[in-house]
């Protein structure tokens, strides 16, 4: 089961700039348990920039497993943080 | 919801369908309906890039060849139409595997101006009542044929579950190899998410 309570402030912070520049609002304030179903602005086409937004920022295009299980921004943090992680570990 | 004109409660196999959402309606195409519009859909490459397929090459008569092919029974093939100005927007087909009791289903926006719209959240929705409730299915599927991120996500806001992915699966259309996202949603799942939904909006 995936502990949010681990990830880091930083993982939190870039997922939120994400989502919410995907979703045209200000992302600082959004609940973490903000998931897709909640917020009429999380649409086919915000999500289509939440993903390529991720993926300019990841550098890497997600694989097909990555895409389909992101569906909110807790799952935004948790794929930042691994990323963070493998990228820390060089 | 208006019912008065949903047919559903109605309707009998073989019949034309016509179910009502808040802002359209989708009924059961018949050749009538090959215009100009549901032609150009079929021959558009942004449109059909999402089917994995190019640009058809279709003229009219090909298309009533095509809308002819749906039974009303197993296989459905029903216009999109706004309400406000009874414009076919899309189209939605429904294949029916009756002994296993699951359905298959997937949704075409041909006018632009409604992608973007939640178009398709609202006509699956009314859709899934119409299959889980009349049809009796207990499940219902969707494919994806490559990597269109904007229909694993209608799938997902619906409740859908990603049940796998099949790796290089399929010829895509331009070239290479791509892969089929598999979706699946049981008549259970469904009726808990419309419980909720209902009991929200009391």
């Amino acid at each position: 089961m995936r502990n949010d309570a681990s990830l880091s402030t930083d993982s939190w912070t870039t997922a939120r700039h994400l989502l919410g520049s995907a979703l045209e609002m200000d992302g600082s304030e959004l609940p973490k348990d903000t998931a897709i179903g909640q917020l009429a602005e999380w649409d086919s086409l915000a999500h289509m920039r939440l993903i390529l937004a991720l993926e300019e920022y990841l550098q890497t295009q997600l694989s097909p497993d990555k895409l389909v299980a992101i569906g909110s921004l807790a799952d935004i943090a948790t794929l930042l943080e691994k990323w963070h992680l493998s990228s820390s570990r060089g | 919801m208006s019912d008065d004109k949903d047919m559903t409660q109605h309707w009998r196999p073989g019949e034309l369908l016509r179910v009502e959402t808040d802002r359209f309606f989708l009924r059961s195409l018949t050749p009538d309906d090959a215009t100009e519009a549901y032609v150009s859909w079929w021959n558009d490459p942004e449109i059909q890039e999402g089917l994995n397929a190019p640009a058809r090459g279709w003229d009219r008569q090909r298309a009533i060849k095509h809308i002819s092919q749906f039974d009303n029974k197993t296989r459905f093939h029903l216009g999109i139409f706004c309400k406000n100005t009874n414009k076919m927007i899309g189209f939605f087909a429904v294949f029916v595997e009756q002994g296993r009791k699951v359905a298959k289903t997937n949704v075409v926006i041909g006018d632009k101006d409604y992608w973007g719209r939640r178009v398709v959240h609202e006509v699956r929705a009314r859709m899934l009542d119409f299959l889980f409730d009349v049809l009796k299915m207990e499940k219902v599927k969707g494919e994806i044929y490559g990597r269109n991120i904007g229909s694993i996500f209608n799938y997902k806001e619906l409740g859908f579950t990603s049940e796998g992915i099949l790796r290089k699966e399929i010829n895509h259309f331009s070239g290479g190899r791509a892969d089929v996202y598999l979706f699946g949603l049981l008549r259970d799942e469904w009726k808990a998410r419309r419980s909720a939904v209902d009991a929200h909006e009391k």
